[in-house]
């Protein structure tokens, strides 16, 4: 037992040392909103359309189709799932979206399995192809009306809802409140437990349905690729397809499937933008989060939980600078012990030179962190990308690809 | 006791080359049947057939007694018979488990059952004694077990004839012991094994009957117990060994190449090839003989500087070449003649003109003073070669792709010759290619030879070998073995050199 514990640390130290520290860290008053259950609640919200991007990824590249396209399909999802929104109501406009992406996705797999187009060049092409084709929706069907513009569309209609889950949060019974559970032991500022019950709070408080519908997919998306015979089938299509032909599975149809399921959830990311968040579309919306999505799908090395750690991440430092810029400042304590503890891990290994250089940048982020009390706001707005960048680029991992990733497939060819 | 398979005249010929011709051959069930053969004999047609991968163009097949037809794997898996392919057909980042039941179920969302199919392929695996750790990734297994994975593969889709493609061909000696021992245990257990092979040791130690095949047709199939090696080795290359035409022409005396003690060793450390040394004289041809897989290939590659040498010494017009890098030895007059025209030889997405100029961008020819490329003379260049060739293509613009095997084949022979090299080294130069570009290569190969030109032939085709050469050297497990004359050579020497039976 203790010896599982120990190697799960050991494992995942990556994950833990970061964010002991910044449990620690926010024992400090002016740095408290790291943990604070308001903070977790928008990193939720921030993390989950980059999750859903990188599960999208998932479903693509584990069949073997390399898909950048990402943002592109997100790009429909927003547009689709405004228009949807609009016209149908909430919900419809989140399945709207989806169909969205999807099309876009089928269009991928089209270009790619069927006619063997490179994919970076596909996965460009749908890109560029997006984004002007959502513009070009936009000014014909948003013509007359009001609040529209050619870059923005008018507001959706309905609305999704939230909840906030009785008794353990607080939420209310008819009308009712109830007790908070884990609001007063937040309120409570015990060392851990506290932040615990925050991290917990986020989840349970103010929770929109389409929140829990997008983490139901994370589940969902393991049962479905590791547990089921067409999760098998569309895993090994991206593995040895020549191989697996023989064996009697439809490589080309699993490439389908698997493509397209990445376009629906590309464009359930793109929907939850617009129908979660800003309740219209607005050219641009998307900001890159496609690719993001990819670089979590990276970081969680092909596996849906490690998805949501990796899309977490992110959200969690675009949540610290959106909601407080000071908290952001003790992240640099927090990024410059963690790279003196990937210093002592490298001068176990014997690996000299990635020691130095992570001694270099500790002493760096130690320095600064020393010498300011504040981070320069410009800094502040890119927080969430260079985290991501320096967990990616530390988190020295053997990343397993799959094995034919980008590799056209033709029918009866053997390789 | 039953026949497992029997098949009646059977027939398939590919463009220019007939595979098999009128193959009738009866498998005993519940035994190991090895069909032993030299590369291009037929082995692989016949397995291809009998699998369902092609079709035979004539003739029958009967399986326990039942004709059948069989039009892709998939029929001849229902019928029980099963493949383990040289190149393993398995997927590394999926576990052996998930591997095996790959394909069994319709793609659907119900639960892939691991547990059960976990419970019942450990029944089979106890059934036939063969052990592996299910819950592993194949990508972690060694070679040996990846095979056992493949083997287990077939047998749990219930197997009962098990069609074997070289097993031992990426094994190491305890590996093969080890699949010796299993395949033993599978035939107590009532399987027959279709075993291909061309190393007899191994044959003689595991087949219960052997069936050799020679240029497309079975020579015999014979008990192991009433065959020896030397008759093996006699069937598998054949009694008549074509005499080579008298030259008019004289040797020189000037060394063109000179191998003094070369040895060579892989990455992982196995010996490639040891102690080699010969000389090569203008206007001759030596022969280098060995069964595929004995070195020959890589102490060619080391002649070029592909490969990189341990200890010895190789000197080419008198010159030491060990130090120089391949540019300078192409450069320096050595031409050479891959064995894979389509990966090696040329480019095949590109047009002539430029497979002509490929490798040659440095010389005079086709430099110009700006760091371009003379195109015109790579033109007239490849125009030349086409018709001196007779190559068949609508013209020079033409991608590689688009002409004929035999065509490209003359075409990189052309480009080779065309260079004035002082050595030729002609790996395999007619592998897979019609009787008439074949002819064709072959007289430019003596003319060049009688203008004084040098030439290494590595050649798996014993006539091609002894009708051209004027010495022969063999090759067995990294050494040279012998050097015979191509005048006086016989069938039992050279059979016997190259499968180590003579020393």
């Amino acid at each position: 037992m203790i010896k599982n514990i120990y190697s799960f640390i050991l494992k995942r130290y990556i994950v833990i040392t970061p964010l002991l520290l910044v449990l620690i860290v926010a024992q400090r008053e002016e740095y408290s909103q790291l943990t604070t259950s308001g903070t977790f609640g928008s990193a939720i919200r921030l993390a989950i359309p980059i999750m859903l991007a990188g599960l999208g990824g998932l479903f693509s590249e584990k069949t073997g189709v390399v898909n950048i396209g990402l943002e592109g399909m997100m790009i429909m999802g927003t547009w689709f799932g405004a228009w949807g929104g609009f016209t149908y109501g909430a919900w419809q406009g989140v399945f709207i979206g989806m169909l969205g992406g999807a099309l876009f996705g089928l269009i991928h797999a089209i270009a790619t399995v069927s006619f063997q187009v490179d994919h970076i060049v596909s996965g460009v092409a749908i890109n560029i192809l997006a984004a002007g084709v959502a513009r070009f929706l936009n000014v014909i069907s948003f013509e007359d009306v009001a609040y529209a513009s050619s870059t923005a569309s008018p507001r959706i209609t309905g609305e999704i809802g939230k909840m906030t889950v009785p008794f353990l949060a607080g939420g209310p019974i008819n009308d009712e409140e109830t007790f908070n559970l884990f609001g007063s032991i937040e309120n409570l500022d015990i060392f851990l437990i506290s932040d615990f019950a925050g991290f917990i709070l986020g989840f349970l408080s103010n929770i929109s349905y389409l929140t829990i519908f997008a983490l139901a997919i994370v589940p969902f998306s393991l049962i479905i690729l590791w547990h089921t015979p067409i999760g098998l089938q569309m895993r090994s299509v991206g593995e040895y397809p020549t191989g697996s032909e023989s064996l009697g599975v439809n490589v080309y149809l699993m490439k389908y499937i698997g493509v397209t399921i990445s376009g629906a959830l590309s464009g359930l990311a793109g929907a939850y933008l617009v129908v979660g968040g800003t309740g219209i579309y607005l050219e641009g919306q998307t900001g890159g989060r496609g690719f993001i999505g990819l670089a979590s799908m990276l970081f969680g090395n092909y596996k849906p939980f490690g998805i949501l750690m990796g899309s977490g991440l992110f959200g969690f430092a675009d949540a610290l600078q959106l909601r407080s810029p000071q908290a952001v400042h003790g992240l640099l304590i927090v990024i410059s012990i963690f790279l003196f503890v990937l210093v002592l891990k490298t001068l176990f290994e014997k690996k000299y030179t990635q020691s130095l250089i992570s001694l270099l940048f500790s002493g760096a982020f130690l320095i600064w962190f020393l010498n300011s009390t504040t981070i320069p706001n410009q800094f502040v707005y890119f927080t969430p990308h260079i985290t991501t960048l320096i967990v990616l680029s530390f988190a020295n991992q053997r990343i397993k690809l799959p094995e034919k990733i980008g590799v056209p497939y033709k029918k009866g060819e053997l390789n | 006791m039953n026949i497992a398979i029997n098949t009646n005249n059977i027939s398939k010929s590919y463009p220019g080359v007939l595979a098999n011709s009128n193959v009738s051959i009866q498998i005993d069930e519940s035994s190991i049947h090895a069909i032993v053969g030299e590369n291009g004999a037929g082995k692989s047609t016949l397995m291809k057939i009998l699998y369902g991968m092609t079709k035979p163009d004539s003739g029958s097949i009967e399986i326990f007694n039942e004709i059948v037809t069989m039009s892709s794997p998939k029929d001849s898996i229902t019928l029980g018979i099963g493949m383990v392919h040289q190149h393993f057909m398995l997927a590394k980042n999926l576990t052996v488990l998930e591997n095996i039941i790959l394909g069994i179920d319709r793609p659907s969302l119900k639960n892939l059952g691991l547990k059960k199919y976990k419970k019942a392929i450990e029944e089979v695996m106890s059934n036939y004694s063969l052990d592996i750790d299910l819950n592993m990734y194949v990508e972690d297994l060694s070679v040996g077990e990846k095979q056992r994975v493949e083997i287990i593969k077939v047998l749990f889709r219930g197997a009962k004839i098990l069609i074997l493609d070289e097993p031992t061909a990426v094994l190491v000696p305890q590996e093969v012991d080890e699949l010796f021992n299993n395949l033993k245990n599978l035939r107590e257990n009532g399987v027959t094994i279709i075993f291909i092979s061309h190393k007899l040791d191994e044959v003689l130690e595991i087949a219960d009957q052997i069936s050799v095949m020679r240029s497309g047709q079975l020579i015999d199939s014979v008990r192991n117990m009433n065959v020896s090696k030397i008759e093996l080795a006699e069937m598998m290359i054949g009694k008549s060994l074509p005499s080579p035409p008298p030259r008019s022409t004289e040797k020189k005396q000037n060394k063109i190449i000179e191998l003094k003690n070369v040895s060579s060793n892989n990455v992982d450390g196995r010996q490639l090839f040891k102690n080699i040394s010969f000389s090569l004289y203008g206007s001759e041809i030596l022969g280098i003989a060995g069964v595929e897989g004995n070195g020959q290939k890589e102490v060619v590659e080391s002649i070029i500087g592909i490969e990189k040498l341990e200890s010895g010494e190789i000197f080419f017009n008198g010159e030491k070449i060990n130090d120089k890098t391949t540019r300078e030895r192409l450069d320096s007059g050595i031409s050479f003649i891959p064995e894979d025209r389509q990966l090696q030889a040329m480019i095949m997405d590109m047009n002539l003109t430029n497979n002509v100029i490929i490798g040659r961008q440095n010389i005079k020819k086709y430099k110009s003073n700006f760091a371009t490329v003379k195109t015109k003379n790579a033109v007239k260049e490849s125009e030349n070669i086409i018709s001196l060739f007779d190559v068949k293509t609508p013209g020079t613009n033409t991608l590689a792709t688009a002409l004929s095997g035999g065509n490209q084949q003359k075409f990189v022979v052309g480009r080779e010759l065309e260079d004035d090299p002082s050595l030729l080294i002609a790996s395999q130069p007619t592998r897979g290619i019609d009787i008439g570009a074949q002819a064709l290569i072959w007289e430019k190969l003596r003319e060049s030879r009688d203008n004084g030109l040098g030439v290494l032939l590595i050649s798996a085709d014993l006539e091609e070998l002894i009708g051209l050469s004027d010495r022969i050297v063999v090759f067995y497990q990294g050494s040279l073995v012998t050097e015979l004359s191509s005048e006086e050579v016989s069938p039992e020497d050279l059979g016997g050199y190259m499968t180590g039976l003579k020393k």
